[in-house]
Order: C-alpha cells, then sequence, then structure tokens
C-alpha cells in the first residue's frame, strides 16, 4: 500500500488537477480544507504495489510546476503592489496643484476654469482609489497582508461603514436599516479587514440600488455555527443573475460587460472582501436574482470561537 | 513667540509631493521650511522651532512616528504641534500617531481643504 499526503495552497483548480491523476492511478482520496490558509489538505492511498515510473513522473512534474507557479504569482503581486505605489506619487501631486488652482491660491477662476479644474480632480481622485485598491489586491497576493485581531461589537464597524457612506446614500434618497439579533457577543476579527469589507458590500449596494431603494445590514448569529456571526447586506436593486454568483467573487471579473460599462471600477472590491474574509477562515457569498435585489453575506468568528482556538 | 507668519515644517521626502505642499501652504499664507529625510526634519526643528510640523510617516531613513517622539522629546521642540499624513485611514495607524505625539493626522490622499483646516486648528489650540 501506498500512502500520500499533499497540501496544495488556494483554491483555484490545481487540486482538481491533481486529484484527476490520482484517481486515473487507482487511488482512494480525501480532502480537508487547509486550516489558516485557502487550500485543501489531501491524503491519498492505494492497495498494491507502488507507483508505476510514469505516474510518479506525472506527480512530480506537477508539484514542480504548480511549485513555480506560486512563486511567478507572488512575484506578479509584488510587481503590482510596487508599481501601484508609484503610481500614486504623481497621482497626489495632481490632485494638490489641482485643488490649489481651484482654491483660487493662484488667482481667481472663472466658473468654466473652475469646473474644468474640478474635473481634473474628480477624476485624478477616482484613478487614485482605483490604485488604492489594486494595491490592496496585490498585497494580499503577495501574502504581505497580516490580520491584527482584536474583539469589538459588530455594530461599531456597521456604523462607521454607514458614517462612511451617508452622504451617497442621502444623495440617491436610499433608506438605510441595520438589523441586530440581542445578545451578539462580540466578533474576534481584524476591525480595518472587516470595516473594508463591509463598506465594500454597502457601496455596491449604493452604486446597483435604483434611488428610493433600501438597503439592509443585518448581523447575527450563523445558523450552521452559533459560535460564529453571520453579517448580511441586502438591497432590492438591479439584482445579479445567478450565473455570475461566484465569478463575481473572482479577480478582475465584472457582471456582463454591456451594463457593468456605466458602473466603472477595478473589478478587485470583491476579490479582496473574499481575501479578507478567508484569512479569518469565514465564508462569503451572495443570494440574488436579476431584477430583486441582493444579500451578500459573510461569516466571522464571535470571542466564543476563539476561545476555543487559543487553546492549540 | 510672534511671528509675521507661521512657520510649518513640511517634512517629505518626494520632491514633486513637497513642492505642491509648499506652494498650497506659502499660498494660504504660511512661512515653509522644508525638510527632505528624518534626520534633516529634527535639525531643522532645533534650529527654526516651527509652529507647526507636517510630517509624511513614510520617510526614508527613520519612520515619521519616529522623528515625532524625538521632536516631543527635546524640551526646544516639544511645543511643535505634529500633523502627520498617514497612508491609509486606518484605526490602528491613527492610534500609533496619537501614542507617537501627534495632535492630529490627515489620510493620504489629503484633501487640501481638510488640511488646511486642521492646520488651522492646530495653531489656534497652540495660543
Amino acid at each position: 500500500m501506498i500512502e500520500l499526503r499533499l497540501f496544495i495552497r488556494g483554491d483555484d483548480g490545481e487540486a482538481d488537477r491533481l486529484r484527476k491523476v490520482l484517481e486515473r492511478e487507482g487511488f482512494a482520496l480525501e480532502g480537508t480544507p487547509g486550516e489558516g490558509v485557502p487550500g485543501i489538505r489531501l491524503s491519498a492511498h492505494r492497495d498494491g504495489g507502488g507507483l508505476d515510473d510514469e505516474a510518479a513522473r506525472q506527480i512530480e512534474e506537477l508539484e514542480v510546476e504548480i511549485r513555480e507557479l506560486r512563486n511567478l504569482d507572488v512575484a506578479k503581486s509584488q510587481f503590482l503592489a510596487n508599481v501601484s505605489h508609484e503610481l500614486r506619487t504623481p497621482l497626489t501631486a495632481i490632485v494638490t496643484y489641482g485643488e490649489v488652482l481651484r482654491d483660487g491660491l493662484l488667482g481667481e477662476l472663472n466658473e468654466r476654469q473652475r469646473e474644468a479644474v474640478q474635473s481634473v480632480i474628480g477624476s485624478s481622485r477616482q484613478l487614485l482609489g482605483m490604485i488604492e485598491e489594486i494595491l490592496t489586491y496585490a498585497r494580499t497576493g503577495a501574502r504581505a497582508i497580516e490580520l491584527e485581531p482584536s474583539h469589538f461589537p459588530v455594530t461599531a464597524v456597521i456604523e462607521s461603514a454607514h458614517e462612511m457612506s451617508a452622504s451617497l446614500i442621502r444623495k440617491k434618497g436610499l433608506s438605510f436599516e441595520t438589523v441586530v439579533e440581542e445578545a451578539l457577543p462580540d466578533v474576534s476579527a481584524d476591525r480595518d479587514k472587516v470595516l473594508h469589507v463591509l463598506t465594500n458590500l454597502v457601496g455596491n449596494a449604493i452604486e446597483f440600488t435604483p434611488p428610493h431603494g433600501y438597503i439592509r445590514v443585518t448581523a447575527r448569529r450563523w445558523e450552521l455555527d452559533p459560535t460564529w456571526l453571520c453579517i448580511s447586506v441586502e438591497d432590492n436593486g438591479i439584482g445579479i443573475d445567478s450565473e455570475y454568483h461566484e465569478m463575481i467573487f473572482r479577480e478582475f471579473a465584472q457582471v456582463d460587460s454591456s451594463r457593468s460599462r456605466q458602473h466603472h471600477g477595478t473589478g478587485l472590491g470583491l476579490a479582496i472582501a473574499r481575501n479578507f474574509i478567508q484569512l479569518h477562515g469565514g465564508q462569503i457569498g451572495v443570494e440574488s436574482e436579476l431584477g430583486r435585489g441582493s444579500r451578500f453575506y459573510f461569516t466571522l468568528p464571535s470571542v466564543e470561537v476563539n476561545g476555543h482556538s487559543e487553546e492549540e | 513667540m510672534t511671528r509675521e507668519k507661521p512657520l510649518v515644517l513640511l517634512v517629505e521626502d518626494n520632491e514633486t509631493i513637497r513642492n505642491a505642499f509648499a506652494l498650497l501652504l506659502e499660498e494660504s499664507g504660511y512661512a515653509v521650511e522644508q525638510a527632505a529625510s528624518g534626520a534633516a526634519a529634527l535639525e531643522s526643528a532645533a534650529a527654526v522651532l516651527p509652529d507647526v510640523v507636517l510630517m509624511d510617516l513614510g520617510l526614508p531613513d527613520m519612520n515619521g512616528l519616529e522623528v515625532t517622539r524625538r521632536l516631543k522629546a527635546d524640551p526646544a521642540t516639544q511645543s511643535a504641534r505634529v500633523v502627520a499624513i498617514t497612508g491609509r485611514a486606518l484605526q490602528t495607524d491613527q492610534n500609533a500617531c496619537l501614542a507617537a505625539g501627534c495632535s492630529a493626522y490627515v489620510a493620504k490622499p489629503v484633501d487640501t481643504t481638510l488640511l488646511l483646516s486642521i492646520i488651522g486648528e492646530q495653531l489656534e489650540a497652540r495660543e
């Protein structure tokens, strides 16, 4: 009998490729999700003699290939992070000079000049926002992000996310409602990351909900494991066709180009959210129907979970 | 100490950005002294005794927070109000700023209107 134990990082199909090869060679497989890191722990065994040379060689080749791809991926993310950082500096200068001009510090502008300068500033800030997003994404890819967990009530983060989006919500005439289950334990998570995820989901809800719609943020114990919390952001906006429900959490993906053309962005917001939630060991997903609004949800460990894992 | 114009020490390693902020501050009625590194900032602060220090935290030679701690530890310069320019608007970064002795912080990308009002507030609080 031969036994193999492998750990494959990531969740992008490499595990499946390896599974297929092993299954073809008559192995029985068991997979368990990685602890803390996205990936899968694969244990394979087969009765009888050893691998034939061809299969052994194939596995070795695949392992080498996987390692090379991983290294390449980290190098690419590092490059992306460096470039984004470099792009920020000149853009910051453009914005600052623009604001100096706009505010008349170098002489009064007439109305049309002011509008033109305001456009320069507005577009530059939009670009800065996108670069910031790419930088954040690249940092997670380069494994340069570490969690700084603390204990806090999830309502505090919901309030911050609401405050940050309040002017946009008002401008669009949307209603914003928070529903929180009673006696909810604090979450044990990285507060800034959770805020990032929540503002992203609320931002999407604002963007894809027509004027006078509603946004509802709910926090409660997760029904599948009550020591975890489930936080959801629900709207009655344009909704998402079920064929896109998985795809939107991938990098650079946006729903149907013709419709989303009017919604600009890097397409990284949800991929970053997914990374942040997965770093916490949580899950993120969406329930939605076209034309009937969306409900994005994610899970986070409460302090009750942390009490157990600290013993390890 | 009475000066004709309040003096701002601008600590920023990138020349383009430093020039942009210097222009903003000068045209808004401040006298501006510039420093491109932590060491230069400490030297300059001791020499000119600024009212406000506008400090980018990402300096090449020394963390801006460390420069702030040293400014606050020196009796000659400790009355200067330090306004930090932080990379991100993160709670943890903000707490670190205040702990190091900064009086206020502005997140990048800096909104110049906000920056000027914060510098104004700091000068008032100082008097």
